[in-house]
């Protein structure tokens, strides 16, 4: 419980540090300083500047509030989507719940980074960055929910089976109104499958992006950012920039998995 | 139910889902909005009749119907259709490079088995499980693929193989040691270890075969890792395989090299789920 709420306060603290440091004076994090490209580190730019002379403080800042965003609304969605086609199999019947564990299992055999692939090279040629970015996470989340499904059908199937459902029925309940009792029962197994999805699609979005699949420039994301590590001269170079902004993503996550596994 | 119809039941369903595959990923492809978009029509060296009749030849060939035949006669005919980057059957661009995915899939998984089996049985059978065991696995698990990979390569330290056995081993661990833990702490094991009977002895007579069927499913989660750890680890180490392959037809909108490549996946990951879930009947029989 203490990791839990450790976890938690460093987030929130790690997020609220991004948005001051996006909200102050002059902070962009696509603003070009054409004279200052691989700067070191000074008062304009606490963290240096990329090769094009982008000020990487702001860049790390809104790359992870763009990652952590993406990755808590398309974590949601998958969530959502779980919920509903869980309890659906395990409420509705028999044949239902067939084709719907079979289209499960049928998404389970596709590998999801060999299909993100092929969905993002399939995107037109002008797509714009920030339509890139939601078409990312949205794809992250119609792939994402199988495994969450599951787990909630075998949840559901409990709850079905259970002992006060077998009274509600017999004392002649409606579905909808069981279902106002069944959604409550189901959301211990949901906030857990939302929480351990979201450092996934930060980690999937992260090697999208290193493999250039990810969200387009200008935006700023980790896996763009890990990109940058394919120039040896210039990390090397660079090294005392990179292995704070290292650390940080190390931290982020490490903490996100604290909290979705407390 | 008798064995043979839940068999035949059984082997039904895994086809369909193989089946489901091809029809799913052509599917999700003709539907991604820039599929009838070819990068050579905003070549300025092509004539405008030239793209118009790139254009024009993309719709013809872009229909669902013809997309799932031509997929489904390539594979018949063997060759997995025509590469479009290169103009040669994908077949022949994939046959060379599946023993050098094959080779580093083995040896990572070998390698990743080893470690994570070796840790779990350490932390598991301990009387009180270190953080020290669960703190590196999290950290391993924290950090992107591609990133341990560039970091591995630019420090000129470990390779490819170390790199997907880490990663899958820091997973695996993570799964037996819940299971091992659970069945170690399963009231009569408990009770042979208190009257003294060696650990060795409970070990083999007992909890590895409690947790037969977890390790058996963990084995096909391996391999779907594995497979989606493939792709960054063979570009950034550069080496010639099935993930190389498909990374380079997705940055040239080679969409039939793609295509094959998933599609041998997924039965890749189809087959290794019927190695871990035997037919019902083979489990009453």
């Amino acid at each position: 419980m203490r990791v839990k709420l450790f976890a938690a306060y460093a987030l929130a603290a790690l997020v609220l540090m991004a948005a001051a440091v996006l909200t102050a004076p002059h902070a962009s994090y696509s603003r070009q300083d054409r004279e200052a490209p691989f700067a070191a580190a000074s008062r304009k730019h606490p963290a240096g500047t990329d090769a094009l002379g982008r000020d990487r403080l702001a860049r790390v800042a809104a790359a992870l509030l763009l990652s952590l965003t993406g990755a808590a609304v398309a974590s949601a969605a998958t969530t959502a989507a779980a919920a509903g086609i869980g309890a659906l199999a395990a409420f509705g019947k028999a044949h239902v719940g067939w084709t719907a564990m079979l289209i499960c299992d049928v998404f389970l055999a596709l590998p999801w980074l060999f299909l993100l692939m092929m969905v993002r090279s399939a995107l037109p040629l002008t797509t714009s960055p920030a339509s890139s970015a939601a078409i990312t996470f949205l794809v992250l989340a119609a792939l994402g929910w199988p495994a969450c499904a599951q787990a909630v059908y075998r949840g559901a199937r409990n709850l079905r089976n259970s002992e006060w459902m077998f009274h509600a029925r017999a004392g002649g309940l409606r579905s909808a109104q069981m279902m106002r009792s069944v959604i409550p029962n189901l959301i211990p197994l949901l906030l857990p499958q939302f929480l351990v999805s979201i450092p996934a699609f930060v980690i999937a979005e992260a090697n999208l992006g290193a493999l250039g699949l990810g969200i387009g420039e200008p935006l700023p994301s980790w896996g763009g950012m890990l990109l940058e590590l394919d120039n040896s001269a210039t990390l090397f170079d660079t090294r005392w920039v990179y292995f704070p902004v290292a650390l940080l993503i190390t931290v982020l996550l490490l903490l996100e998995a604290a909290a979705g596994e407390a | 139910m008798r064995p043979a119809v839940a068999a035949v039941k059984w082997l039904a369903r895994t086809l369909a889902i193989v089946f489901l595959v091809l029809a799913g990923s052509t599917i999700l492809v003709r539907c991604a909005p820039g599929y009838l978009s070819d990068a050579r029509e905003m070549d300025s060296r092509y004539a405008d009749a030239a793209r118009a009749e790139l254009s024009a030849e993309a719709a013809r060939s872009g229909s669902m119907l013809h997309m799932l035949s031509s997929e489904v006669s390539g594979w018949t005919h063997g060759n997995a259709g025509i590469s479009r980057q290169y103009g040669i059957p994908v077949f022949e661009l994939i046959r060379p490079r599946l023993a050098v995915t094959g080779g580093l899939l083995l040896r990572s998984l070998g390698l990743a088995w080893v470690l994570a089996l070796s840790a779990a049985l350490l932390s598991s059978a301990g009387r009180n499980p270190s953080m020290l065991w669960q703190i590196p696995a999290t950290v391993l698990l924290a950090i992107p693929t591609a990133a341990m990979a560039t970091l591995c390569l630019l420090g000129d330290r470990g390779g490819p193989v170390f790199v997907m056995a880490l990663l899958l081993a820091a997973r695996d661990f993570k799964f037996l040691h819940r299971a091992l833990r659970k069945a170690w702490l399963d009231p009569h094991l408990l009770q042979a270890r208190a009257q003294g009977m060696r650990m060795y002895r409970l070990l083999v007579a007992h909890v590895l075969p409690a947790t037969s069927p977890q390790i058996s499913a963990l084995a096909s989660l391996s391999i779907v890792t594995a497979l989606s750890a493939l792709v960054p680890v063979e570009v950034i180490f550069n080496i010639p395989g099935l993930g190389q392959l498909a990374w380079n037809a997705a940055m040239n909108r080679d969409l039939p090299v793609l295509l094959a490549v998933t599609m041998m996946m997924a039965v890749a990951v189809t087959l290794a789920g019927m190695a871990s879930d035997h037919p019902p009947g083979w489990r009453s029989a």
